[in-house]
């Protein structure tokens, strides 16, 4: 196991070479200038030569490359054009948003479709199950920004009980910021829960046409006991990778969804840093996206072992 | 239950500090801007977005009164000019403090406006002109040219790459304190979250009535937060639901919206600016002048305007580079030269002039929606008069270095705010991307920014006008208006192409 766990550490060290080299490379041919950004549209040609030269961007891209894959060796993702701070503190401050958004919404689509799919799955073929399963396609149809400015428009717009966008104020508690963070929340955690409401009713449907559930059912243990403790033990599994997976689609993918709620994480920076072309902001937090996806991989896998003592590597 | 109840809890809390009660004095507003500024370095950038967050952190010697004339900030009086106009003797105010409590003396200035020349787009400009700045004493600054050179004093006053004053002591090419003498000072950054400012408490206003950018500036408000909500539709719902005491730049189809919003008003800034196609002169298809007439001949401006801003109330086709509000204001050269709308006429033209069929590329981008839809507009009316054209559109952070290339481009679009003093237009400059460069272009400029006596300027801008019809440098589409959203409890807010909240309060 041991062997295999190494494999795979080296494995995630060749995947995030790619991703800075690919990153690099991308962002580097992408048309586009951060000093005629940062200087505004009456700046001079002349200003805008000078503020490259200063920011090291009139190197060939191979002398950036180098420069930069140095940087990264001694853990330092680079400073900001446009923030004029380090990207990794871009990052950890951005990060709190993110992380708050992810947990409420992944909360929120657990909570949904935990539940449904399991009941669904036990009630194969009633209306519950029918109508849970025509929602979630529905659900998974519809993008979560969409449903965003919906639920801004009832929610906060006609009914104003929450705030349209932000999050929160230099003042702002903890609770201040989670009041800021539903919306987006709600609207994320749906689309999501389609997705795992889908894989839990099938995990589960799966599970129950096994013999031992057949042999639970046979020894006269309570439908309830047989469901919840001897079924979605078993079913968990492909439900906890779907968890994980989406997890980390939120961490990276709420990037529309923070922008339309102008909401501080790391996918408006990411935006942002885009549309600035604040090149080192953009290369540190798609290392940092790509590096949380791949360990999140990582620990599903580790979890396995955890979960079902047939997993042997 | 008791979820809902937390959450009322926090809507009375968040509520709260946005529109506390106050009677005259005190209050946080919150500032829905269209994004995060690039820098808090007012000379470091010509992005409106700076100016209007850090004019309230730093002033400047001069600024614009309602009517867009020079009046004295932190100058104690305009200037004393020699006779000949090379030499400014400016006059300082006393008792003025910085941000971090020291006064404010003649060294500060000179030190600033050596900054300023130094890496300000607009310095750079006046440097050219300006033999030396001296403290004469510690309350007067001299200033000497070595040629008159008239828009001075509007370079001065403006807040756009702009001639701040900060401590003689804070001066490196890259800022590292935000401190000025403004009424409000910056009490923390927290980028694309809020611009946190407070009032100074230790800001020594001008006497006398508010007038514009100039004369008194209260502080009545505690706070002002500067919150970037990026996406205009975001900006609309925030508006309509009352989160944001003011919101900048709303999309003007959703002033009805606005309107019948019971928690804020639309204000409109009538007229703002003007769109205009920029062609380059130096290189390619467009720098043979009978083509870029054809251009002009071609183009129904009104029915791109109308594309752009729909509703008639939004924009006005006036081929005037100054509307009639304006001193500079002249129909001299538009006539016969504007919003023609004869891509017939045009394609003979064209034909004159031996068009190979070489596609006309025109730079654009969705960054402002308007820019593209007049694009779109213009593309088929030049299609119609036989161009071919290759409408390429990109971000605007790509338009900004391509433009830069004369080898990439027949016209881009972009537009700008009117400014106070038509020298600042940047196609006026030889640099700029566009490149106009020609000796009528030298005669008249020259001749209008060497000029000191403001009635003869008036009548050589119209020279300059004329010059811009007969040459075609750019092409101005028309005025448009900004629409901006107020709160109905915050009063004391003018519409301005730069909003400033010093003189604004929150209703008992």
């Amino acid at each position: 196991m041991i062997s295999y766990i190494l494999k795979r550490l080296a494995g995630m060290v060749v995947v995030m070479f790619l991703v800075v080299t690919i990153v690099f490379i991308i962002v580097r041919v992408t048309p586009g200038d951060p000093a005629a950004v940062m200087l505004g549209p009456d700046a001079t040609p002349q200003d805008i030569v000078a503020l490259r030269a200063r920011l090291g961007l009139d190197q060939s891209i191979l002398v950036q490359y180098v420069f930069y894959i140095g940087q990264l060796l001694k853990g330092d993702l680079g400073q900001s054009i446009f923030l004029n701070v380090p990207v990794g503190q871009a990052l950890i401050e951005r990060a709190e948003p993110t992380f708050f958004l992810t947990v409420f919404s992944l909360l929120i689509a657990a909570v949904i479709a935990l539940p449904i799919g399991i009941y669904a799955a036990y009630r194969r073929g009633s209306f519950i199950d029918q109508a849970s399963t025509t929602i979630a396609m529905l659900a998974a149809s519809i993008p979560s920004f969409w449903l965003g400015l919906i639920l801004m428009q009832i929610f906060a717009v006609r009914l104003g009980l929450f705030p349209v966008s932000g999050y929160g104020g230099p003042d702002a508690s903890f609770l201040d910021r989670m009041y800021h963070l539903t919306l987006p929340a709600v609207a994320l955690g749906l689309v999501s829960s389609a997705l795992i409401l889908r894989f839990t009713r099938a995990s589960m449907l799966d599970v129950f046409s096994d013999d031992y559930i057949r042999t639970a059912r046979a020894k006269g243990l309570i439908e309830r006991r047989v469901v919840l403790k001897h079924a979605l033990k078993n079913a968990l599994i492909p439900i906890l990778t779907v968890l994980g997976l989406t997890a980390a689609v939120l961490i990276a993918g709420a990037v529309v969804t923070e922008t339309v709620f102008g909401l501080p994480g790391i996918g408006s920076l990411v935006v942002s840093a885009v549309l600035r072309r604040d090149y080192p902001v953009i290369q540190g937090a798609l290392l940092v996206i790509a590096g949380l996806y791949v360990l999140i991989n990582f620990l599903i896998d580790m979890l396995y072992l955890l979960i079902d003592p047939r997993v042997r590597y | 239950m008791r979820l809902k109840l937390a959450f009322l809890a926090a809507t009375v809390l968040i509520s709260g500090p946005c529109l506390s009660l106050a009677a005259e004095r005190g209050g946080v507003v919150n500032v829905a801007t269209i994004g995060e500024p690039p820098t808090l370095d007012p000379m470091a950038s010509t992005a409106d977005l700076v100016g209007i967050v850090t004019q309230h952190i730093f002033e400047t010697l001069y600024t614009f009164d309602k009517s867009w004339k020079v009046t004295p900030l932190l100058a104690e009086s305009l200037p004393e000019m020699s006779a000949d106009g090379k030499t400014y003797t400016i006059k300082l105010r006393s008792g003025i403090t910085f941000h971090d409590g020291s006064e404010m003396h003649a060294d500060d200035v000179v030190a600033s406006l050596g900054r300023w020349m130094k890496i300000a787009s607009r310095g750079k400009q006046a440097a050219s002109f300006i033999d030396k700045v001296t403290a004469t004493d510690p309350q007067t600054v001299t200033i000497t040219l070595k040629q008159p050179y008239a828009p001075l004093l509007s370079l001065l006053a403006f807040n756009n790459s702009a001639a701040v004053i900060l401590p003689a002591e804070n001066q490196a090419d890259t800022m590292s304190a935000v401190i000025g003498t403004g009424p409000y000072m910056l009490k923390e950054r927290k980028p694309d979250q809020y611009i946190q400012l407070v009032r100074f408490d230790g800001y020594k206003s001008r006497s006398g009535e508010s007038d514009g950018y100039g004369g008194a500036r209260h502080q009545y408000l505690d706070e002002i937060r500067f919150v970037p909500v990026p996406d205009p539709n975001t900006r609309v719902e925030a508006a309509i639901s009352g989160q944001y005491a003011y919101v900048d730049s709303i999309p003007v189809e959703a002033y009805d919206r606005v309107k019948s919003s019971s928690a804020s008003k639309p204000i409109m800034l009538k007229p703002f600016g003007f769109p205009v196609f920029v062609f380059n002169t130096k290189e390619g298809l467009s720098s043979n002048l009978a083509v870029r007439k054809a251009v002009e001949k071609a183009l129904n401006t009104e029915d791109m305007l109308a594309a752009a801003f729909g509703a008639k109330e939004f924009y006005e086709a006036d081929g005037a580079f100054y509307p009639k509000s304006y001193v500079w204001h002249t129909e001299i050269g538009t006539e016969g030269n504007y919003n023609l709308g004869d891509p017939e006429g045009a394609a003979k033209d064209l034909k004159a002039a031996g068009y190979d069929g070489k596609p006309l590329r025109i730079l654009t981008s969705r960054q402002y929606e308007f820019h593209y839809k007049m694009a779109q507009v213009a593309a088929e009316y030049l299609k119609l008069a036989g161009f071919t054209v290759d409408l390429q559109v990109v971000d605007w952070a790509t338009l900004t270095q391509r433009r830069a290339d004369p080898k990439l481009w027949d016209i881009y679009i972009s537009h700008s705010p009117f400014l106070p003093e038509p020298a600042l237009m940047g196609a006026l400059s030889t640099s700029s991307p566009g490149w106009w460069d020609t000796p009528a272009r030298k005669a008249a400029v020259d001749a209008f920014t060497s000029e000191a006596d403001p009635d003869k300027r008036v009548a050589l801008w119209q020279t300059v006008q004329k010059t811009m019809y007969d040459e075609l440098p750019l092409l101005k589409i028309g005025n448009f208006n900004a629409v901006s959203a107020v709160s109905n409890k915050l009063e004391g807010v003018e519409p301005a192409p730069w909003p400033y909240f010093w003189n604004a309060s929150v209703k008992p």
